[in-house]
């Protein structure tokens, strides 16, 4: 499966061609530098853009239209790459041998377009009607943030570790800028993004390149700008350790510890960082599960992620509030026996193997395959699936030491629980 | 070996299946399937609601006991967790405890075989002691703590507490932390020999393998049992009215989150009058309550609504309920709303043009289902243990009548089988 390439007019078209799928796969996605200024305007346009188009002037009629094209599911990912955002329209729909009358594909693409080019106006300006309704969704969402307390403690980690640096950046705590958002200013945005970046196109299924480059050609403008480049502040800690603490009323203590090393996805060193990850608290072979779960019954949830687009690090614990220190403690513990080297041949091949496992379903998984190109592609890195393979395969036991000794821990974050457990009250 | 073979075959989808009874009693499905990844999963037709011991509803064994028997399978004898096993393989396995069963599974895209191996054997073989029994009560009770502060869980257990009176489906499957806390070896093994077998268990594959390969290593693995009879499954006598109309809790949320209940009191005895229940029932809530629907435009642009509003509909041999869930600041008047909507329904009658493209999209939902060997697998499990069949499902789907969806319709909306769970924001004083 590899790609197939085009430049279309300033754009590019990454084709991945297969019919290993009944259903495909189209995406178009910008990418943005990341700001103060920006941030809110950005997460509210693809939901305002959604909402109505020239042809269908609203949700029902856009929805009913996707349900005509045999309930062609339609998103607006919003992601946050580096010190970048990546926002689009990517859709998934069935392949020819399911529809009567051929490929769907023409519609899909035409729709796409639609979506993002010929948005509904009001006198040349975003409809006021859908910013409010989208204002309000915002903030909703904001308030409901603090629905889940794993997510609210990885938050304000992120927040502490990264001060200043546009990673971060976050709504929390911005609901008056979210309500002084106007249609106009808004809409000043959208022509700035037109203006300024040219969408990277995505196709996974059967239909030739060179139709979908056509395709694309039809249903699009000419486009002007260019995406801005990838764009990331890497580095280690500076200083002491930032600690923070809250309390809400939850039964359980959520831990959240942010790190940072000066590797990331760019660097030669990744795949070692994404092996020292695996093996530390990347999965239930790894030794913050065997050990600070299994072995000491300290948390039912406890584990590491990898940001290697920013070069950071975040482990998540939920436990009892008052074993919080015996937790930390146990976690940093098993972080300190991977910077000594206490790493077996049988832990660092299940690493191995378990990461060789993720690259290789990628294949199975339409989307995957997609976000898997889209985002070498934004580093520079012309690889597939199968080099990746390669070079997680030669990643060896010190070269994981050498990482982990660049890895150092930046903010710990503790959202205390404040609830009375049920035990206590027996 | 393969004499009990059955093969299903759906043309249309150009998939087709396979099912052998292993001479322990074992049913095998493979479903072959072009991927990288294989997926296998082995399942007990034992989940909590199995736990009934009599017809109050009453419980044989503490609340939780199978989601306990489901973490301490991966423990084995020699001291060695599943987990790392499977790990050495590159597979990624994983479980979980639903109401009415329990599933071990994997993926691998490397090492089948081995993998495979493993998954039969830890799943044949307990072992389970005082001491480790003591530790992982400790690991529960902190899952326990993690759904006690997701609102959405307790607004949805919270929903089937003001639908039932005493149907084991609203005990919480992890149990309660008291509950975890008498759980015992011996009871374990007590229920593993009642519940965990073969004839009560059932293996299904879905990737790159043939049956010839699964049926060996499933012959080599499986150790001998004897017979087995089915533990009688008390009738819980659970009255067709609803226990309660209002389910108010507070919560660390937002905005007030809701889980409207309506309680199915017409289940059929017979698997295919009760799998075309459920397809019918998958496409009038679809058609009353989608993102394409009246209902759900009419709330959300006059912001009764947030945009994620749900519904779905759950059957099974002895429950079968209807929730729709979503986030409002009003719920009572969303309740409103809704009743209001389905009586103008009832006199104008359900449309047929509506009809007619929830079930096209049903059908393009169906098909796009088979691109995963992990959702294949688990549909098909679905049916399994409820005596139904994957593609008579999807034909049901796509050959569902009108007639048929509106006198569910006209059957099924009670309003007095209806309950409101809200989980409104604490007030401060509350904190």
């Amino acid at each position: 499966m590899q790609p197939i390439i085009r430049e279309i007019g300033g754009a590019k078209l990454f084709c991945i061609p297969t019919d290993k799928f009944k259903s495909e796969y189209f995406s178009l996605r910008f990418a943005l530098e990341l700001n103060e200024a920006n941030n809110h305007l950005t997460t509210m346009l693809l939901p305002v853009l959604s909402r109505g188009t020239v042809t269908h002037p609203n949700l029902l009629s856009i929805n009913r239209y996707l349900d005509e094209l045999y309930s062609t599911t339609v998103s607006t990912p919003n992601k946050r790459m580096g010190d970048m955002r990546c926002i689009g329209v990517s859709a998934d729909f069935l392949g020819s041998r399911y529809v009567d009358g051929g490929s769907i594909l023409p519609q899909v693409i035409d729709t796409v377009a639609e979506i993002v080019y010929r948005p509904r106006l009001d006198n040349g300006c975003f409809c006021p009607e859908y910013v409010e309704i989208e204002k309000n969704t915002l903030c909703d969402s904001i308030r409901a943030s603090v629905n889940n307390p794993r997510g609210y403690a990885s938050h304000r980690c992120r927040q502490m570790l990264c001060e200043g640096e546009p990673f971060a950046l976050s709504l929390i705590d911005k609901e008056a800028v979210v309500r002084a958002i106007t249609p106009e200013k808004l809409y000043e945005h959208y022509r700035f993004l037109l203006e300024n970046a040219t969408p990277i196109f995505c196709y996974v299924g059967s239909t030739s390149a060179d139709e979908v480059a056509a395709m694309i050609t039809n249903a699009f403008p000419t486009f002007h700008g260019r995406n801005a480049p990838y764009r990331a502040e890497i580095k280690r800690v500076m200083g002491a350790p930032k600690r923070a603490e809250e309390a809400m009323p939850f039964c359980q203590g959520n831990l959240a510890i942010g790190l940072r090393t000066d590797i990331s996805a760019v660097d030669s060193e990744a795949p070692a960082l994404l092996v020292l990850n695996e093996l530390f608290g990347g999965s239930p072979a790894s030794k913050l599960f065997l050990n600070v779960r299994e072995k000491r019954s300290l948390c039912y949830s406890c584990s590491s992620q990898a940001h290697l687009f920013k070069g950071l690090m975040f482990v998540r614990a939920g436990m009892k509030p008052e074993n919080r220190s015996i937790a930390e403690e146990a976690i940093l513990t098993e972080l300190d026996a991977v910077k000594r080297g206490e790493i077996s041949d049988i832990e660092l091949e299940a690493a191995k193997r378990s990461l060789d496992h993720m690259c290789r379903q990628v294949q199975d998984n339409p989307a995957a395959i997609s976000a898997f190109y889209l985002g070498r592609d934004m580093i520079g890195k012309n690889e597939s699936p199968e080099d990746f393979r390669r070079s997680l395969s030669v990643v060896t036991a010190s070269d994981v030491v050498e990482v982990a000794a660049r890895l150092d821990v930046g903010a710990t974050f503790f959202l205390n629980g404040t609830l009375e457990g049920e035990e206590d009250e027996e | 070996m393969n004499e009990k073979m059955q093969t299903f075959e759906s043309e249309w989808l150009r998939e087709h299946y396979y099912r052998v009874v292993h001479t322990s009693g074992l049913p095998v499905y493979v479903f072959p399937k072009e991927m990288t990844a294989t997926y296998a999963l082995f399942a007990v037709n034992f989940g909590e609601v199995d736990n009934a011991a009599n017809a109050e509803g009453e419980q044989s064994f503490p609340a939780g006991i199978a989601h306990f028997l489901e973490h301490k399978l991966f423990s084995n004898e020699d001291g060695s967790d599943s987990f790392e096993r499977f790990s050495a393989y590159g597979a990624d396995a994983n479980a979980y405890t639903s109401h009415t069963k329990t599933v071990y599974m994997f993926t691998a895209t490397d090492h089948f075989g081995e993998s495979f191996g493993e998954l039969i054997d830890f799943v044949s073989h307990p072992y389970f002691t005082e001491a480790s029994v003591k530790k992982e009560q400790g690991i529960i009770a902190e899952e326990i703590r993690m759904c006690r502060d997701n609102p959405y869980d307790r607004c949805y257990y919270n929903m089937l507490e003001g639908l039932y009176y005493c149907h084991p489906i609203k005990t919480e499957i992890c149990g309660s932390i008291r509950s975890v806390s008498k759980i015992t070896a011996g009871m374990l093994y007590d229920c593993y020999s009642t519940h965990y077998h073969p004839e009560n268990m059932a293996v299904v594959v879905c990737g790159n393998v043939t049956v010839d390969e699964v049926m060996h290593i499933v012959n080599e693995r499986l150790p001998k049992t004897g017979p087995w009879q089915k533990p009688p499954r008390a009738t819980v006598n659970e009255p067709s009215t609803i226990h309660r109309e209002r389910m108010i809790d507070h919560g660390q949320v937002g905005k007030p989150i809701f889980s409207i209940g309506v309680k199915d009191v017409h289940i059929p005895l017979d698997g295919d009058a009760r799998l075309r229940r459920d397809a019918a029932m998958a496409i009038l809530s679809e058609m009353l309550f989608s993102e394409s629907g009246e209902l759900y435009h009419s709330l959300l642009d006059r912001g009764l609504i947030s945009p994620e509003f749900s519904a779905d509909y759950a059957l099974t041999r002895d429950f079968g309920f209807l929730q729709i869930s979503g986030e409002a600041d009003d719920p009572e008047a969303v309740l409103r709303e809704i009743l209001d909507f389905l009586e103008k329904q009832r006199q104008n009658g359900l449309s047929e043009a509506d009809f007619e493209r929830t079930r096209r999209v049903e059908y393009a939902e169906s098909i796009k289902g088979f691109d995963s060997t992990e959702e294949i697998a688990n549909n098909l499990l679905s049916f399994v243990f409820e005596e139904a069949e994957l593609f008579t499902y999807v034909e049901l789907l796509k050959n569902m009548e009108f007639d048929y969806v509106q006198a569910l319709f006209a059957e099924f909306f009670d309003p007095q089988r209806f309950t409101l769970s809200v989980v409104r924001p604490m007030r401060d004083n509350e904190r």
